[in-house]
C-alpha cells in the first residue's frame, strides 16, 4: 500500500531521511519508530505529498509521490494527523471537520452523517458548536483525528497521536485507534511510545535518519534475543546450578536473587526438561515463565541511547 | 484551478473574520466612520462658510411704475416701484424691483431683490438673488438664490479629487490587518499543515485564502463609497446645484484603483507573512511598507493623478503592472514545499 525506494531528504546539510526503503501492506498498523530528529515527520511529510524528496521515490497505491496529477489522488487517499492538531480555534468542531470534508469533496448529503458519526464516536458530539479553542489538549487532538478521517482515508497517517496527552485521553484515543485497525484501514503511526507501539502495530520500523530495523514487536524481539525462560525458586543452591548448566541445551545460565535465567533453543521440550532436572535437584519451584522482553528493549538495544 | 475550492476555502476564512474583533472593527467601523467623517470633515466647512437656504424662485409677477435711482428714500411707502443704486430706510417696499442697493429698517414684501444689502429689515414673500449681505434681518416666507461662487465650485470640485484619496486608502490598508490574522496566524496555530494536506492545488489554497480578504476588504470599501457619497450629495448640492456624485475620477476610483491597491497590499502582506511570525509585528511592518509607498506615490502622482479620469486610468495601469508582479512572488512563496521548510 505504501512502498518507497530510496527515499532521502535532506535540508540543506542536514540529512533527515536518508535511503528508506519500506513496503506497508494494505490493513496493517504499522509503527514508524524513532528518536527526536530521526525523521519521522518528514518521511510522513512526504508521503502525504507536502515536500518532496531530494532522492529516491515512492508510491501510494499505484500513485508516485510528486507527480502531478498523482499529487491529488494520494492527498485525496490518505488522512494526515499532524504533530500539532492546527485547529481553528475560533471555529466549531463541526464547521472545523464541515470545511474538511467539503475540501475533501465529501457529497453534501454525507457530510453531515460522517461528521456526526466521527464526534460520537470520540464523544464530542455534545460540544461540537462549542469554538475549538475553549478545549483542552487531548480534546483538540481528538477533534484533529476526526478531521483527518473526516473522507473516510485508505491510509491514515498519524504523527504521535498521544504525545503530551494524559493517560486517560491517551487511552481513549489508542482505543479508537484499536477500532480503527479492526475496520482494516492502513496505518502509518509515528511515535515514541513503545508501549503504544507493540500494543497497536503489526509491524514497526525502527528509524534513525535510516532505516534501522523493520518487522513485527514480536520478531523483532525474536531477532535479537534467544528465548530466554526463568524459574523462579524458593531458594538457589550450587547443586541446582551445576544441575542445569550440565543440561545440553541450557545457554548462558544466570541467577538473579532466586530466578534462574536460562536461554532455551526449543522451550516446549527443553523446559520439560529443565524443571524436571531443578526437580531432581532439590529444587522448590514457583513460577516458571518466559522472560518478556519489551520494544523498549530492542529500542534501547539497536538505536540505545541516542549514539 | 477549480474555483470551487477556492470558494469553499474563502467561505472558511469569511467565517473566521467574523468571529475576530479586531477584524469586525476594522471592517464595519473604519469605513463607517471614514464614510461619515470625511465628507462631513470637507464639506461643512466649506458649506457653513459660503451659503445659507436655497430653493426655486417664487412666482412673483411685477409691474413696476415708478424707478427710482441712485437717491437716498426714508419714511415712506412705495408700490410697483423699481429702485436700483439706491438708499431705503424706515420704509416699507410693496412688489418692486430692487438693485444694488442698501435697504434699512424696512419691510419688504413681495418683491425681488439682485445684489442688495439688508440692514435691519424684514423681508417676506420675496426672492433674494445673491444678497450682498443679510444683517438682523428676518427673511420669511421667501427664497435666497446665489448664483453659482466660482471659487466656492472650485473648492468644492477640487475637495471632492482630494478627499477620493482618503477612501483609496481603505483597500490599501484594510488587508494589512486581515492578511496578518489570516496568514500568520494559520501558521502560528499550525493550521496550514492540515489544510496543505487536502486535495487541493497550491493555487486554489493561495486563491481562496486572497479572495476571501479581497471580498471583505471591497465590500468595507464600496459601504464607505457609497455613504460618503450620499453625504458628499447632500452638502455639495446647496453649493454646486447639482448632485457631483458618482463622476468619473471617483468611479474609476472605486471600480479600478480600489481593487488594484486591494491586491497590491494583499500580495505585499503575504510576503511579510512569510517572514514574520508574529501578527502584530506583521501589521505594523505592513503598515510601515505599503503606507509609505502609497503616500510617496500620492504625493508624487496625486495632484495629476486624481485631476482627469485619463490620469487615473494610466495610474491605474501602472499599479495593475506592480500587482502582476507581486502576485507572481507571493504564489511563488506560497506553495507547500516553502510554506513547510522555509516560512518562519
Ligand atoms: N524545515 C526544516 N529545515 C531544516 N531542517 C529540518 C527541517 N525540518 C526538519 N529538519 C531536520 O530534519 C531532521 C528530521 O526532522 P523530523 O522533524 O522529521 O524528525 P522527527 O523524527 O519527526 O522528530 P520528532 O520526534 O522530534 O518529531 C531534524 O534534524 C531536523 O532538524
Ligand atoms: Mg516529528
Amino acid at each position: 500500500m505504501i512502498r518507497t525506494e530510496n527515499l532521502t531528504r535532506k535540508f540543506g546539510k542536514v540529512v533527515a531521511v536518508e535511503n528508506l526503503t519500506l513496503d506497508v501492506r494494505k490493513g496493517e498498523v504499522f509503527g514508524f519508530i524513532g528518536p527526536n530528529g530521526a525523521g519521522k515527520t518528514t518521511t510522513v511529510r512526504m508521503l502525504c505529498c507536502l515536500i518532496a524528496p531530494t532522492e529516491g521515490t515512492a508510491f501510494i497505491g499505484d500513485n508516485e509521490i510528486n507527480r502531478d496529477p498523482d499529487s491529488l489522488n494520494i492527498r485525496q487517499m490518505v488522512g494526515l494527523l499532524p504533530e500539532s492538531p492546527g485547529l481553528y480555534e475560533r471555529l466549531s468542531p463541526y464547521r472545523n471537520l464541515d470545511f474538511f470534508a467539503q475540501l475533501y469533496g465529501v457529497p453534501r448529503n454525507k457530510r453531515e452523517e460522517r461528521i456526526k458519526d466521527l464526534l460520537q464516536m470520540l464523544n464530542m458530539w455534545k460540544k461540537r458548536d462549542e469554538p475549538v479553542g475553549t478545549f483542552s489538549k487531548g480534546m483538540k487532538q481528538k477533534i484533529a483525528i476526526a478531521r483527518a478521517l473526516v473522507h473516510d482515508p485508505e491510509i491514515l497517517f498519524l504523527d504521535e497521536p498521544t504525545s503530551g496527552l494524559d493517560p486517560r485521553a491517551a487511552k481513549t484515543v489508542r482505543d479508537f485507534l484499536s477500532d480503527l485497525r479492526r475496520e482494516g484501514r492502513t496505518i502509518f503511526l509515528n511515535t515514541h511510545n513503545l508501549a503504544e507501539a507493540e500494543r497497536l502495530c503489526d509491524r514497526v520500523a525502527l528509524v534513525n535518519t535510516k532505516l534501522v530495523a523493520v518487522g513485527s514487536p514480536m520478531e523483532l524481539k525474536r531477532r535479537y534475543w534467544k528465548r530466554t525462560t526463568q524459574v523462579q525458586l524458593k531458594a538457589i543452591s550450587p547443586s541446582i546450578l551445576s544441575a542445569v548448566e550440565a543440561l545440553p541445551f541450557a545457554k548462558n545460565v544466570r541467577t538473579q536473587d532466586s530466578k534462574l535465567l536460562v536461554d532455551v533453543g526449543n522451550p516446549e521440550e527443553d523446559n520439560s526438561m529443565l524443571a524436571q532436572t531443578i526437580l531432581a535437584a532439590g529444587g522448590k519451584i514457583q513460577f516458571i515463565s518466559e522472560m518478556e522482553r519489551t520494544l523498549e528493549d530492542v529500542y534501547l538495544k539497536l538505536i540505545g541511547g541516542g549514539s | 484551478m477549480r474555483l470551487n475550492k477556492a470558494w469553499i476555502v474563502a467561505r472558511k476564512d469569511m467565517a473566521e473574520f467574523k468571529t475576530n474583533k479586531y477584524i469586525l472593527f476594522t471592517i464595519v467601523f473604519m469605513p463607517m466612520i471614514m464614510g461619515v467623517l470625511i465628507p462631513l470633515g470637507y464639506f461643512l466647512p466649506i458649506q457653513l462658510f459660503a451659503t445659507e437656504d436655497s430653493g426655486p424662485p417664487r412666482e412673483i409677477t411685477l409691474t413696476p411704475v415708478t424707478v427710482y435711482t441712485n437717491d437716498e428714500l426714508t419714511n415712506g411707502t412705495y408700490y410697483n416701484a423699481n429702485f436700483t443704486n439706491m438708499m431705503v430706510s424706515n420704509s416699507i417696499i410693496e412688489s418692486s424691483y430692487i438693485f444694488d442697493s442698501t435697504i434699512i429698517s424696512t419691510v419688504v414684501n413681495n418683491s425681488i431683490s439682485r445684489n442688495v444689502t439688508f440692514y435691519n429689515c424684514v423681508v417676506t414673500k420675496s426672492n433674494l438673488y445673491n444678497p450682498a449681505l443679510l444683517e438682523d434681518t428676518v427673511v420669511a416666507n421667501s427664497v435666497i438664490i446665489r448664483d453659482e461662487d466660482p471659487e466656492v465650485v472650485l473648492i468644492t470640485l477640487q475637495m471632492l479629487s482630494f478627499i477620493l484619496f482618503f477612501y483609496m486608502m481603505i483597500p490599501a490598508v484594510t488587508p494589512t490587518f486581515i492578511a496578518s490574522y489570516s496568514f500568520v496566524g494559520e501558521k502560528n496555530n499550525r493550521s496550514l499543515e492540515p489544510l496543505l494536506a487536502t486535495p487541493t492545488t497550491d493555487l486554489e489554497l493561495f486563491v481562496g485564502k486572497t479572495l476571501a480578504i479581497f471580498i471583505v476588504t471591497m465590500v468595507a470599501t464600496w459601504v464607505a463609497y457609497i455613504v460618503s457619497a450620499a453625504i458628499v450629495n447632500i452638502l455639495a448640492f446647496p453649493l454646486l446645484g447639482y448632485y457631483p456624485l458618482p463622476n468619473g475620477l471617483w468611479v474609476v476610483g472605486f471600480i479600478m484603483l480600489a481593487p488594484i491597491f486591494c491586491i497590491l497590499s494583499i500580495a505585499a502582506n503575504i510576503l511579510i507573512s512569510s517572514k514574520v511570525t508574529d501578527v502584530r509585528a506583521s501589521q505594523q511592518i505592513g503598515g510601515l511598507v505599503v503606507l509609505p509607498v502609497l503616500l510617496f506615490v500620492f504625493l508624487t502622482f496625486a495632484g495629476p493623478a486624481f485631476s482627469s479620469v485619463w490620469m487615473m486610468i494610466i495610474y491605474s495601469i501602472i499599479f495593475l503592472v506592480a500587482d502582476v508582479w507581486l502576485i507572481y512572488f507571493s504564489t511563488k512563496i506560497f506553495n507547500r514545499e516553502e510554506i513547510l521548510t522555509k516560512w518562519k
